[in-house]
């Protein structure tokens, strides 16, 4: 296991630990829950049960999860529906869970081994929420109707439910130690989905009729007929359905189940419920089963592991898998104390800027004329210990733009439970391999880059990969398709890419497409495959006929670009068709420090982010091409490019407007957008630190005539930053 | 009478006169009187941080050429606008008498380019007149003789970052 990562969980559950204190202390005070922290308290179990499950400390993410299910009960309900006797135990009950967390956190900074079973206070906590159940039940069934028929079978308070699979096992009710647990827990989650009390019955079926269809008790009971004609054992909830003309209420509200002894028998009564009229729909539910921790605690008396529904398909391995890393946190016994402090955003940011001020004034020291007056011994001295002074400033430089940069991993991990729900949904096997997940990156970037990464992995899984293994196979690919997510640097940006090897793009189709919306600017066989390509960027473009629940509502790939072109990068697209697609993110790695290149107008001095630069060159004026309206053009690798004047766009006189063999043409480049610079010199390369412009200027809207900030140079002059998509805008667009 | 301010000694002259003896009906506030485009004009001194002398300004693209540009002060960019051309005047060569007022007008920092700053005198604001024109006026709200007999003029900060 990854010690960093362990690092950064431990921090995290500490963090959210002492939250919850905090929260439980004020409230007593209270004497009561708030709403909100009622929703915070769940939130709470529910990170601390997600992050514990995926770093397999399972006694912390069973008790999590039983807690989380006793707010989601709680918050379902409204906390009111708490009596005030109810609340000071569930006060205590809190304070026990969190002591009890606190202890198994603890083992795991000591590196000690956890507590295998936690049965014991699984069983307190299910008997306050039986408690609170049985205080329900006694004039609300129709709330829990609505309840129970809204989640349709699943375990309620688990809505991501990596949880509900497990506990969904086969009842095993040989295991003699927990009976009395088992029955408890049982019920519980009985209870929660709904389902009848048969401590036999292995698998339930819960069926609902079409609605309206009338006399709900005779309907069910002529379904099972039919399966009892059949020859299948299996026991009806509610009973007597036939003489019973009461249920046909509770059938409506509820639907109505059959229990099955035998998995057989289910799924021979699967094949029959497929032939009956009136249905609605029906969904097969294993048997309740106790916390799964049990099962790893006597593994002798696991019974065999069905594969009946779809989602507890996956659960098996994944036990097994818990049941391995456990053995393997144990034995790795060297304590791992956390190290990590959170400090405010804002603090690193005024750090950050009081470091750019020290990196410039130092220069500013250092180079000052004044010194020149020194004899020279004095002045060697002085330079000595500016150079270390120099020395001293660049690292603290260093650290302080490192304080903000953060693993990309966190982003990363979330893309594999997104890959993992939408394969079960969408029925595809795929693999998503995972590289570079440690590179560091700008917290605020993090932040808003991880919206864009789930929506590309998304449209891969949905479009990009075949639909069907068969289809795969037939094009001649691994029948496992694979999304590769994956983060390197450069000097100055960090590349992020999603790639699969899925249909890939056909960029004559995506022309089609644009075409019929209307998207075309220019005459559909004047575009090329790169830049057809960029139209699935354009907002309303979704190739998909379909709107399906993950993507496809054509509010996609151009969400994408604008949040990655707010934090300063730009969006590529490769596609092969046949073969696949990559969706490459570049973002540069902070945006409060730029590259920055130097270019003079007239007396104005203009910095261009160095990785916006293609290149510089010098031209004749027999090189410049014009159109019809004079507007200059210049060919740079077989392509023709706008050239902006800088001097006549900012009305600035330039001193060699006349002759521009004198001047330096740069040609620039942002996302897909390109044109020429004509600018009077350049002066060279400089790290800037990046200032907003007064606020003053908000009324002027700099930002849409490509000034985007400020600098502050090394001799105390103020530079301006250019943004080139800005100037693109403005000069070309819409000149 | 007319002396430059330095920035220490303007706070010098601020903490010599004690708030508020006068008597009820009068409404003193320390104001500082600075002369632009050929007006006296005067403003409170609450709003002002500092005068500073022989600032590099550099000049912005594309804004109205009221906005001379902007400054560095100890790292702090500032926008500096000459009311001189605000008012539609012509516009004057810098010269050592000009100066640039530092404003911090509702928390928007400015500065504001004066021809000449004079002193900083209790004004009775009861004792303002309104202008007896019809034409609204940029930057003037409001008028009053000092003792002196010079006509000063009220400088409206608001309408300053408002523009």
């Amino acid at each position: 296991m990854d010690e960093s990562m362990l690092e950064a969980y431990l921090f995290e559950e500490n963090e959210l630990l002492d939250k919850l204190d905090e929260m439980l202390m004020s409230d007593e005070k209270e004497g009561d829950f708030s709403t909100d922290d009622v929703n915070e308290i769940f939130r709470i179990m529910h990170t601390i049960k997600g992050s514990s499950a995926m770093m397999s400390f399972n006694s912390i993410s069973t008790i999590a999860h039983k807690i989380e299910d006793l707010f989601f009960f709680i918050r379902d309900k409204g906390i009111d529906f708490v009596s005030a006797a109810d609340k000071k135990d569930l006060f205590d009950l809190m304070f026990k869970s969190e002591d009890r967390l606190r202890a198994e956190i603890e083992k795991v900074e000591n590196g000690e081994p956890l507590t295998e079973n936690v049965d014991d206070f699984i069983a307190t906590v299910s008997a306050f929420l039986d408690r609170l159940k049985k205080d329900e039940v006694k004039g609300e069934s129709d709330a829990a109707a609505s309840a129970s028929s809204g989640n349709a079978g699943s375990v309620p308070g688990t809505e991501k439910d990596p949880g509900a699979p497990e506990k969904a096992q086969t009842a095993d009710a040989a295991d003699g130690s927990a009976v009395s647990n088992i029955d408890n827990t049982a019920a519980v989650n009985a209870k929660l989905a709904g389902l009848p009390e048969d401590a036999a019955a292995q698998q339930f079926i819960h069926i609902f009729l079409e609605e309206g269809v009338g006399m709900e008790n005779l309907r069910a009971y002529m379904i099972v007929n039919a399966l009892q004609d059949c020859g299948i054992p299996f026991r009806t909830y509610p009973e007597h359905m036939d003489s019973d003309p009461s249920t046909a209420q509770q059938i409506i509200d509820n639907g109505f189940f059959l229990a099955f002894d035998q998995a057989d028998d289910c799924q021979k009564a699967l094949g029959i419920l497929k032939s009956q009229n009136h249905i609605r729909s029906f969904e097969v539910i294993d048997a309740p089963r106790p916390a799964e921790e049990k099962k790893e605690a006597v593994p002798a008396n696991s019974p065999e592991k069905k594969s009946s529904g779809a989602p507890a398909s996956s659960a098996p391995q994944k036990n097994t898998q818990k049941a391995k890393s456990t053995s393997e946190t144990a034995k790795k016994a060297t304590p791992i104390k956390q190290s990590l402090i959170s400090v405010n955003l804002q603090k690193l940011d005024s750090l950050m800027n009081l470091v750019g001020e020290i990196v410039i004034t130092e220069s500013m020291v250092t180079s000052s004329p004044v010194l020149k007056m020194l004899p020279q011994e004095a002045y060697d001295n002085f330079n000595k210990s500016a150079r270390q002074l120099r020395k001293l400033t660049d690292d603290l430089q260093d650290i302080s733009m490192s304080l903000r940069m953060v693993p990309i991993s966190g982003v990363f991990q979330k893309m594999n439970r997104i890959v993992r729900d939408m394969k079960s949904k969408l029925g595809k096997d795929v693999k998503l391999t995972i590289v570079g997940e440690e590179t560091e990156v700008d917290k605020s970037i993090v932040d808003s880059i991880q919206d864009p990464i789930m929506h590309i992995v998304r449209n891969s899984m949905d479009h990009g990969i075949e639909a069907t293994a068969a289809e795969r196979i037939r094009a001649g690919k691994n029948p496992q398709g694979e999304i590769i997510l994956s983060a390197s640097h450069t000097s100055s940006e960090v590349v992020i890419s999603v790639t699969d090897d899925g249909y890939g793009m056909d960029y004559k189709t995506i022309l089609d497409k644009a075409e019929q919306k209307e998207l075309l600017t220019k005459p559909k066989s004047s575009y090329s495959p790169r830049e057809a390509l960029n139209l699935i960027l354009l907002p309303g473009f979704s190739t998909n006929k379909e709107v399906t629940e993950y993507s496809g509502r054509g509010v996609g790939m151009d969400v994408v670009k604008k949040n990655v072109e707010a934090v300063g990068g730009a969006v590529r697209i490769d596609s092969e068709y046949g073969k696949g697609t990559t969706i490459t993110l570049k973002i540069p790695l902070t945006m409060a420090i730029v590259d920055g290149m130097k270019v003079t107008v007239g007396d104005s001095i203009f910095t261009i982010p160095i990785s916006n630069i293609n290149q510089s060159f010098k031209v004749t004026a027999g090189d410049i091409i014009l159109d019809e309206y004079g507007n200059e053009m210049i060919e740079r690798m077989g392509n023709f490019y706008p050239i902006v004047r800088l001097g006549r766009f900012y009305n600035i006189p330039s001193k060699y407007d006349a002759n521009v063999e004198e001047g330096i043409m740069i040609w620039l480049e942002a996302g897909d957008k390109s044109c020429v610079l004509y600018a009077d010199d350049l002066i060279g390369e400089q790290q800037v630190v990046v200032k907003p412009l007064p606020t003053y200027f908000n009324n002027y809207d700099l930002k849409n005539v490509g000034i985007s900030g400020c600098t502050i140079l090394g001799d105390g002059n103020i530079s301006i930053i250019l943004d080139v998509a800005g100037i693109y805008a403005a000069a070309v667009e819409n000149a | 009478m007319e002396e430059t301010i330095k920035k220490e000694s303007l706070s010098d002259v601020i903490s010599d006169i004690p708030a508020d003896t006068e008597e009820e009906t009068r409404d003193l506030k320390r104001c500082l009187v600075f002369e632009s485009g050929g007006l006296v004009l005067f403003l409170s001194t609450e709003y002002v941080i500092e005068i500073i002398n022989d600032h590099a300004i550099t000049s912005l693209p594309v804004v109205p050429d009221y906005v001379r540009g902007i400054i560095n002060l100890r790292g702090q960019i500032l926008p500096v606008v000459d009311i001189r051309k605000m008012m539609g005047k012509e516009a004057a060569d810098y010269n050592s008498k000009t100066c640039i007022i530092v404003l911090n007008i509702d928390s928007v920092p400015i500065g504001i380019v004066a021809d000449n700053v004079r002193s900083v005198l209790d004004i009775d604001m009861n004792e303002i007149h309104p202008l007896p024109l019809h034409h609204p006026q940029k930057l003037a709200n409001g008028m009053l003789k000092l003792d002196d007999g010079t006509v000063a003029m009220s400088f409206d900060c608001h309408a300053l970052v408002q523009g």
